[in-house]
């Protein structure tokens, strides 16, 4: 099996040597799971950045559906229409790896955006919100709001999305942390595909276990939506909330004093970022800094936080230029210490 | 109870019955009024589109694009309402319209081409599911005017206003295939097509007929969730499909047709509705749905072939 | 007239030429050159070494999962179940190689067995019950789903052995991917059995007349059985292909109860010439079929028409080609029946 170790070894040097010194066209491919509207505003952050870095293009692709096989496969098929940077969504934290590295033996580099690809993964670094400590202090939001003690209930995505194990993890930290105060009387996960499984999930927990909760918090978009949908429809805002993203409704709710507020992402910074970096890498000849202080997390050693911020109802008329001064906080000091250029 | 047996629908009543008193004597909470109401939105729903698949498994025809018909005319008729500022009635016109349209096509073509159903909408799934994908860009219409939110939240008590709609849904199929002669025809044609056409049953008004009807259905139900959801998402009728023949076959259907089990299939979504229920509220692993769902189907289409050969009515030889 | 002068004129081609133009066949071929030439016209970068690497292995996938459900609509029925298959068979093999230490052939052993013995339990379901292998797998397919999940915790396997992956990521003369050999080893096979073989004939033979085959003695029952443990076994390939693509063995391969592979899995044998009721199969054009689905899969994304049309654009295109292929069969069939 000389011939599998060759093809390592030759996509590890690509990898490395991403590309010679001279100034090269760059185009971006960002290819997120499938149709989700989190991923909406990484068209903009691509548009943005191709304007602002003068990239040859910072396309969004959408795969039609969420489905592995169908976005490996468009993947290869972009890297064949001239491609040659790619942000991606990893549609599985493992499987993601297989056409990662098949970009990695053709010399084009990819990074893991809003997602992790698990180690050892071909990707330069995983980009995206620090979902674990998000959910966290979320959840220490909630707390706070509920007075200290109570009963929470926490409704989260898809058991293969990457992210949904890290939530659960740290959502389960916090409520730790208040020493019994705090009790998670359950979780539910999968409800991140179809809102309608979502809205009736949550909607037959409420109807059964209401009276028992006090607090909840969702980590995943079509959660937080159904969730703040819900407690709009019972309408007496005993039950406190901390959703996720900025979803029309959920910020609606959070307006009218249903929702307590939610842990905004940072999509867009993901995207502009993302594609700066592969400007200087693919066009510039920059690597990665090995040396970089990277985060850790379950998925891999190599993580940056693409950054989070929670938004109560005294902010709402602005949540964007909150995204928008994350991303900028970011930039100032991201390619000093997370590249190395020639 | 010769009698009792010939009644398809009693043993999933005695289920039904059975599993609320469970679950009521495992949780007070089962009989409030809001979960009452939940239960009931979820039977709104999935009955509608169930028998929209029902009437085609009636005439022995499958139609997989149903969820793929639903969420076109969901979000036609979210994107008239918001871009267009459509009146309500006329959106709902266009909706129903449009469902016909995609119905109509696939009766259509499954007569004209004589292909079976199940290839037929297997490429107009595709069609109409891009269709929706691509007039969206994956972004749901959020604009859906307070009246039509109003209408998929509000109840008075346990009821939900959209039996409103669900209810004459179920009476009006059960009418038509029960006593009116069109829809006898259908079911005689399912029953025996090619005996059906030398009595003079015309197949292509039959099969065009079935597909619209069963295209109409799917927009209703199509509307209604977009009424629940608040919003019109592409994602609306993606997990349809299972469920929709889950019910009328747990009910009673048999997939070579000449039945429809109208009863027989509410009960059917009603202990799918009341199995998601029960794992909700004893927290149990989601996953057990899937399993349990699966044997469910199993063990209930096995009954009912345990029934036909104890009364003598099952087929010699039905291999495939 | 006209028509009589047409039919002397056929009368006089080859044999050969004639049953190559009744089948699918020959229109495959022909829509497969048109639309080749015209994507490697019209776009750029069809032919380019890393397209044809990718359709080579998408082909060799999709080909492998046609395959599985064409060995199963011999029988007149189908298997929804056969994405659920796959992705079980897949993570028998990867729990083989994990957790047993197994080798990688007695893994994939495990795996083929494991596929033919799930396959097996829907064909004993159907047999016995005489229940429509619609439902039946309608069932199954939620029932090994949903058992594999709860058994593996939805967790994958991502330390395979470089052997495994290196095979995956293979490239021979530099743009062709053995999971495309692989197909063509399955197809080889599988024509081999319904063209060569008494077992193929049998199953053939029962599936296009099951009481006429009964009457004449055949064992239909044990066939069918037959029948869907070979399509649980092909599904087990192509899990194994899927998972070589993706460098690791993962629940979601195939999406939601492995639905995601049924789209291909009809189209494919259909546009082939496979029938669905039954008895007749036609593996030359399934792998053909496979080839078409996915010259047009790539070409259409590469035309940049917008990602979220390309369904609907290829919904059209299969639809136009079974329509085109209807009347193709129509027509040869009233001049059958006129001759």
């Amino acid at each position: 099996m000389m011939r599998a170790r060759d093809w390592l070894a030759a996509a590890f040097a690509a990898t490395l040597l991403a590309a010679p010194a001279l100034a090269k066209e760059v185009k971006v491919a960002l290819v997120p799971g499938g149709p989700h509207p989190y991923f909406a505003n990484w068209e903009q952050g691509g548009k943005d950045a191709m304007r602002d870095f003068g990239l040859a293009a910072a396309d969004y692709k959408v795969p039609a559906k969420w489905e592995l096989g169908l976005q490996n496969q468009l993947i290869e098929n972009f890297a064949a229409q001239g491609y040659n940077a790619f942000l991606i969504f990893p549609g599985d934290p493992v499987g993601t790896n297989g056409p990662m590295q098949d970009l990695a033996s053709s010399g084009i580099p990819s990074i893991a955006t809003a997602g992790c690809t698990k180690d050892p993964t071909p990707a330069l670094f995983c980009f995206g919100t620090d979902v674990g400590h998000s959910a966290y202090l979320g959840t220490k939001e909630l707390i706070k709001t509920m007075g200290g003690k109570g009963t929470i209930v926490h409704f989260t995505g898809n058991l293969v999305d990457p992210n949904t194990e890290l939530r659960m993890k740290a959502v389960q930290q916090a409520v730790d942390e208040s020493h019994g105060a705090i009790k998670l009387l359950q979780t539910i996960a999968d409800i991140d595909r179809t809102p309608q499984e979502a809205d009736e999930k949550i909607n037959a927990l409420l109807a059964a276990r209401g009276k028992e909760i006090d607090g909840i918090i969702t980590t995943a978009w079509l959660p937080s939506v159904s969730a703040a949908t819900a407690l709009r429809r019972i309408g007496d805002k005993r039950i406190k909330m901390v959703g996720i993203d900025h979803d029309q409704v959920v910020l609606a709710a959070i307006k009218d004093g249903f929702v307590h507020g939610t842990m905004l992402q940072n999509p867009y910074g993901q995207a502009y970022i993302g594609s700066y970096v592969m400007e200087e890498i693919v066009g510039h000849g920059c690597k990665v800094n090995p040396n970089a202080p990277f985060k850790k997390n379950a998925y891999t050693t190599r993580f940056i936080d693409s950054g989070t911020a929670f938004l109560g109802a005294d902010g709402v008329a602005h949540y964007q230029d909150a995204m928008k001064k994350v991303t900028q906080d970011l930039m100032k000091t991201f390619k000093a210490t997370y590249l190395t250029c020639p | 109870m010769k009698g009792l047996l010939r009644t398809d629908w009693i043993g999933l009543l005695v289920l039904v019955l059975a599993g609320g008193a469970a679950l009521a004597a495992a949780r007070p909470e089962f009989l409030t009024a809001y979960n009452i109401d939940v239960i009931l939105v979820s039977f709104c729903l999935t009955v509608v589109y169930a028998l929209g698949q029902g009437v085609m498994i009636a005439i022995g025809h499958m139609n997989l694009a149903l969820g793929a018909t639903g969420c076109l005319v969901a979000v036609a008729f979210g994107g008239v309402l918001e871009v267009w500022h459509l009146p309500l009635a006329l959106a709902i016109g266009f909706g129903l319209l449009l469902g016909v349209a995609c119905g109509f096509v696939n009766g259509w073509l499954t007569y004209r081409t004589g292909l079976t159903s199940f290839i037929i909408t297997l490429a107009t799934l595709s069609i109409f599911k891009g269709a929706a994908l691509g007039i969206t860009q994956a972004q749901p219409f959020y604009g859906i005017p307070a009246a039509v939110k109003a209408f998929g939240s509000d109840r008075w008590g346990p009821l939900p206003e959209m039996l409103l709609v669900a209810l004459p849904i179920v009476i009006v199929i059960a009418v038509f295939f029960g006593r009116m002669v069109v829809g006898r025809q259908l079911l005689a044609y399912g029953g025996n097509p090619h005996a059906a056409e030398l009595s003079g049953i015309p197949a292509s008004r039959v099969v065009i007929l079935a597909h619209t009807l069963s295209g109409v259905l799917a927009a209703v139900a199509g509307m209604l969730s977009v009424a629940r959801l608040q919003n019109a998402t592409p994602s609306i009728g993606d997990e349809w499909l299972i469920a929709s023949f889950a019910a009328p076959v747990i009910g009673g259907a048999v997939l070579t047709g000449g039945h429809l089990p109208v009863i027989g299939t509410c009960l059917g979504v009603l202990v799918v509705a009341l199995i998601n229920q029960a794992l909700v509220m004893l927290a149990v692993d989601p996953f057990y749905v899937q399993v349990l769902l699966g044997l469910l189907i199993l063990g209930a289409v096995g009954l009912n072939r345990l029934r036909e050969v104890r009364l003598g009515t099952a087929p010699a030889v039905r291999l495939s | 007239m006209a028509v009589t002068v047409a039919n002397a004129r056929r009368a006089r081609l080859p044999a050969a030429l004639g049953g190559a133009l009744r089948s699918n066949v020959a229109g495959l071929v022909i829509g497969i050159a048109v639309f080749t030439l015209a994507f490697a016209l019209y776009t750029s970068g069809f032919t380019s070494r890393i397209n044809i690497y990718s359709l080579s292995r998408s082909i060799g996938i999709n080909g492998v999962v046609g395959l599985a459900m064409m060995a199963v609509l011999v029988t007149g029925g189908l298997n929804l179940a056969l994405g659920a298959i796959g992705v079980c068979s897949a993570m028998v093999v990867g729990w083989a190689l994990q957790a047993l230490g197994l080798g990688v052939a007695p893994a994939l052993l495990l795996g083929l067995i494991a596929g033919a013995a799930l396959g097996a339990i829907n064909g004993l379901i159907v047999v016995t019950t005489r229940l429509h292998s619609f439902v039946v797998t309608l069932a199954t397919m939620s029932i090994f789903f949903g058992g594999m999940v709860l058994l593996s915790g939805a967790q994958g396997f991502n330390a395979l052995p470089p052997g495994l992956t290196g095979f995956g990521r293979m490239r021979l003369f530099g743009m062709i991917s053995p999971l495309l050999i692989v197909l063509l080893i399955v197809g080889f096979a599988l024509f081999y059995l319904y063209r060569f073989t008494a077992l193929g004939r049998e199953m053939l033979a029962a599936g296009a007349n099951p009481v006429a085959a009964k009457l004449a003695g055949l064992p239909v029952e044990r066939l069918f059985v037959l029948c869907h443990a070979l399509s649980g076994a092909l599904g087990a390939v192509a899990g194994v292909l899927a998972s070589l693509r993706n460098g690791a063995i993962v629940p979601s391969m195939a999406g939601p109860l492995g639905s995601d592979w049924l789209l291909p899995a009809f189209l494919i044998p259909v546009l082939g010439g496979t029938l669905l009721t039954g008895g007749e199969v036609s593996v030359l054009g399934t792998v053909l079929g496979a080839v078409f689905v996915e010259v047009m899969t790539s070409g259409l994304y590469m035309l940049q028409i917008g990602e979220f049309w390309i369904q609907t654009a290829l919904g059209l295109v299969l639809l136009g080609a079974i329509l085109l292929e209807r009347a193709r069969a129509g027509m040869a069939l009233a001049r059958g029946r006129q001759s």
